[in-house]
């Protein structure tokens, strides 16, 4: 990055939060506007050329690793992909913001633990059924299970989804859009042996069922994914499950149909 | 005296990439009763590089292919130079591996139409052996892995920056680890029986890279302050093609894939020429190293685009085939502001990857007792060139061994060893230095360090140049500690992190320069103009450089040939070439 200082140069006026924990307030500076720019470069030149106290986070700068998220003008993004000619308003002027929904550790950094306890409390992690000995699975992509579950599979727990939901805001409890769309990929998963375990996890207080289909989730994902799709699949299988446990209880510990 | 937060555990990795979150799961089933302690410079699963792997995994899984021919194919691509013991693990191991990623990790590779996992070739292979989930195979192996971990009762230090292994007051082995802890700024002493460094090389010092923001060569400056010898330090492999938007930005450096070039994509010059066939009867179609050595040389010739590089155009494919076939980078160009499917994209060749690391024992094990080393802090198994796919398949199979043996060596062991508390405090006062200065330029420097890289210890390098760029480094070094950090608040401060940075930085930049002095031929990634050629390949030497008090010594060890000497194969006699069609 390079400091530039040219007569004719424009600038671009950037609010940025400054604080921690609930404890903060916008500063304001101007950044020498640039023809190649993304909102994470504007963070970066601050730190680099205006106050070397700033804090944000970033890693692998492409869009795989979910690092860098924050609100922009309001709306949660991965400022590593995020030019900044397609987002300055009319005025041009840029807020830039912590993500919403986690706990600011300072500026623009979140803790995100939080964001990934639910992600393990959504049971939305893999649960073995075949040993090593047993060699890879023979699995067909053809069938809708599948497409189901590669449908969902692409997230990289960035949590704009988890930013963006306001039942989220709402209701510290809820899981949230992430983690339930792991979890309904893994439904779908002939691979899984987790079935029982991930539904039950899914139906309970901060379950699927909190979910309003606002659809925040599946119009901010930078991935295209559709969570609000993935959650009313398990509303649907958690449903299904909860009846014919009631008229069966003798089934809660078969391993049902799939999904 | 500063203060320093004590905290106790068995088994302590540092990193959570393919081999980081690996060593916690195979530890934790050696050892299910001891701590696990992981600490990473970022998030958990985030920073590092495995995530970012695109192409895919090698494994050889039949189909005529064998674990002989994926070690010969190893072997060949890294020029005679890996241990041959190191290489055959890997890719025995892989196979292992790879089922452990499917059936435990719970991994989805893409599928043949029968079911079985898919596989292709990359470039210097002779059989269909890369394992992948379409172009974002890394993503799929760290979210997999981080699941597992996080289920697990793994102890996380997240955004603690190790910056020194502490050795036992006696004298005989590691006592732990020293950190910041970033998002307090105090420092913390870990003790463990066994400790795993995983950081991860990546060559950010030059001008152009590809690794992630968080990489600085860590682990390699610290293990170098130990004393513990490292290997192939010269070797720095450049990726051909990546994105050159202007300095002032984060996505200049970062890869435009290998399969743009594969699929038929051009190289062309500020005159468009396609200048490649200049260089290689094969054109873009070459091997890394030949294409970002013709790249290089155009760019010097003045035939350079506006920021300096080339073009890669693809357009003539058809712009809607180039959308079909490369959606992830023609939408990453796009968000970009680029167009790869119907314009050009500027590129320039980057730093990718660093073969060079810590000599280590098949076992991961170094000759300070209680400290390992896997993935791309160890150097041996990939010689001079790693081969596309070969990256991930060392991180986790070296990573799951790492466990094992960290394990089963911590079963063993009895009390934690007790630090040397005059090195712990030596370390700390090093840390601290910036903060006993004013002013300086921090930014300007990091440009001179990246510029000196490129210019003078990058793709094509001849002694004059080595020595020129060894000198500015000795000066940059100088500059660096009379830059100063305020010592104001210490919590989060990254500006005092990019001090440290710098420090590793330019420390390793010099074990580069030195080492590729010492190489006084042209193999793989390392090319000397003014030694052109491979030389004796019978009598292949491996460069090793120690830190002896405050001087760095290099030295050529012969390459031990323990499974194939140069010239023959382990193939059957009448086994094809290649099997690729």
């Amino acid at each position: 990055m390079t400091q530039i200082s040219q007569p004719d140069q424009q600038f671009i006026k950037v609010s940025i939060w400054r604080g921690a924990g609930d404890k903060g307030g916008y500063e304001t500076f101007d950044v020498p506007d640039q023809e190649s720019q993304t909102i994470l470069d504007l963070v970066s030149y601050i730190q680099q050329y205006i106050d070397p106290s700033l804090t944000y986070r970033f890693a692998c700068r492409v869009g795989m690793c979910g690092s860098c998220a924050m609100m922009v003008n309001g709306v949660p993004r991965w400022t590593c992909r995020t030019h900044v000619k397609k987002i300055t308003d009319k005025a041009g002027s840029l807020t830039i913001a912590p993500l919403r929904n986690l706990p600011v550790i300072k500026d623009l950094v979140v803790d995100m633990d939080v964001f990934f306890d639910k992600w393990v409390r959504a049971e939305a992690v893999h649960h073995p059924t075949r040993s090593i000995e047993q060699g890879v699975q023979p699995v067909s992509e053809d069938t809708a299970e599948r497409q189901a579950a590669n449908a969902a599979i692409e997230c990289i727990n960035c949590a704009v989804c988890y930013a963006a939901c306001d039942v989220v805001a709402s209701n510290p409890e809820y899981l949230g859009p992430a983690a339930l769309n792991r979890a309904w990929s893994l439904v779908n998963d002939v691979r899984d042996g987790g079935r029982e375990a991930i539904l039950e996890a899914v139906s309970g207080t901060g379950g699927c069922h909190n979910c309003h289909s606002q659809q925040s989730c599946q119009k901010y994902c930078p991935n295209e994914l559709n969570p609000t799709a993935s959650i009313a699949g398990l509303k649907r299988e958690t449903s299904k499950f909860a009846l014919r446990n009631l008229l069966n209880p003798a089934n809660k510990h078969n391993q049902g149909e799939p999904a | 005296m500063t203060e320093i937060e004590r905290h106790d555990t068995d088994i302590l990795i540092l990193g959570s990439g393919g081999a980081g979150l690996f060593a916690a799961l195979h530890a934790q089933k050696a050892a299910p009763d001891l701590k696990i302690t992981l600490a990473v410079k970022g998030l958990i699963g985030k920073c590092g590089c495995t995530r970012m792997v695109q192409g895919g995994y090698n494994v050889a899984l039949g189909g005529g292919d064998t674990v002989e021919r994926h070690f010969m194919d190893t072997v060949i691509g890294g020029k005679w130079l890996p241990d041959q013991d190191m290489a055959w693990r890997l890719c025995s191991l892989a196979v292992e591996r790879i089922t452990e990623l499917e059936n435990e990790v719970g991994c989805f590779f893409d599928r043949n139409a029968d079911g079985s996992l898919h596989q292709k070739a990359f470039a210097g292979q002779t059989a269909d052996r890369t394992v992948h989930k379409g172009d974002l195979t890394g993503i799929e192996i760290i979210s997999r892995l981080m699941e597992q971990v996080l289920r697990r009762p793994v102890e996380k230090l997240q955004e603690h920056r190790a910056i020194a292994f502490i050795p036992a007051s006696g004298g005989d082995g590691l006592a732990g680890v020293l950190f910041i802890d970033m998002r307090t700024g105090k420092f913390r002493f870990v003790r463990a029986k066994t400790v795993l460094m995983s950081t991860g090389g990546g060559p950010t010092m030059y001008r152009y890279h590809t690794p992630s923001g968080d990489k600085t060569m860590d682990g390699l400056a610290m293990a170098l302050r130990r004393g513990l010898p490292l290997r192939d330090m010269e070797m720095v492999q450049f990726h051909p093609t990546g994105l050159l938007a202007g300095d002032h930005t984060r996505m200049t450096g970062t890869v435009l894939e290998e399969g743009l070039r594969g699929a038929g994509g051009h190289l062309l010059n500020s005159y468009d020429d396609r200048f490649m066939f200049g260089y290689d009867a094969r054109g873009e179609r070459a091997t890394r190293d030949v294409v970002s050595r013709g790249i290089y040389a155009e760019m010097r010739k003045s035939n350079a685009s506006p920021n300096g590089g080339v073009y890669i155009s693809m357009s003539h494919l058809g712009e809607d085939k180039v959308r079909a076939l490369f959606p992830g980078m023609v939408k990453r160009c796009a968000d970009s502001g680029f167009d790869l499917a119907a314009g050009k994209v500027e590129v320039v060749p980057t730093a990718h990857y660093f073969m060079g690391g810590v000599v280590v024992d098949i076992d991961t094990k170094t000759q300070m007792p209680g400290l390992y080393v896997a993935g791309e802090d160890a150097g041996g198994a990939h010689g001079s060139n790693r081969l596309g796919g070969n990256g991930v398949a060392n991180s986790t199979v070296y990573g799951g061994v790492a466990g094992d043996v960290m394990g089963r060596d911590a079963l063993k062991m009895g009390a934690l060893r007790e630090p040397d508390e005059g090195i712990l405090q030596d370390e700390i006062a090093r840390a601290c230095r910036p903060f006993a200065k004013t002013g300086g330029d921090l930014n300007s420097l990091r440009r001179d360090l990246r510029q000196t890289m490129w210019d003078d210890v990058g793709v094509m390098r001849d002694a004059a140049g080595l020595k020129t760029g060894l000198q500015k480094l000795e000066q940059i070094k100088r500059d660096l500690y009379e830059i100063g950090v305020e010592d104001g608040v210490r919590a989060f401060n990254l500006t005092w992190h990019d001090w440290l940075n710098l420090d590793n930085l330019i420390e390793i930049s010099q074990v580069i320069g030195e080492a590729a002095l010492a190489r006084e031929n042209s193999r793989g990634a390392h090319f000397r103009e003014d030694f052109p050629t491979e030389g004796d390949l019978d009598n292949s030497y491996f460069t090793l450089a120690k830190q002896i008090g405050d001087k760095l010594e290099v030295t050529r060890e012969d390459v031990v040939f323990s499974i194939v000497r140069p010239g023959e194969t382990i193939l059957p006699e009448d086994a094809p070439e290649t099997l690729v069609s």
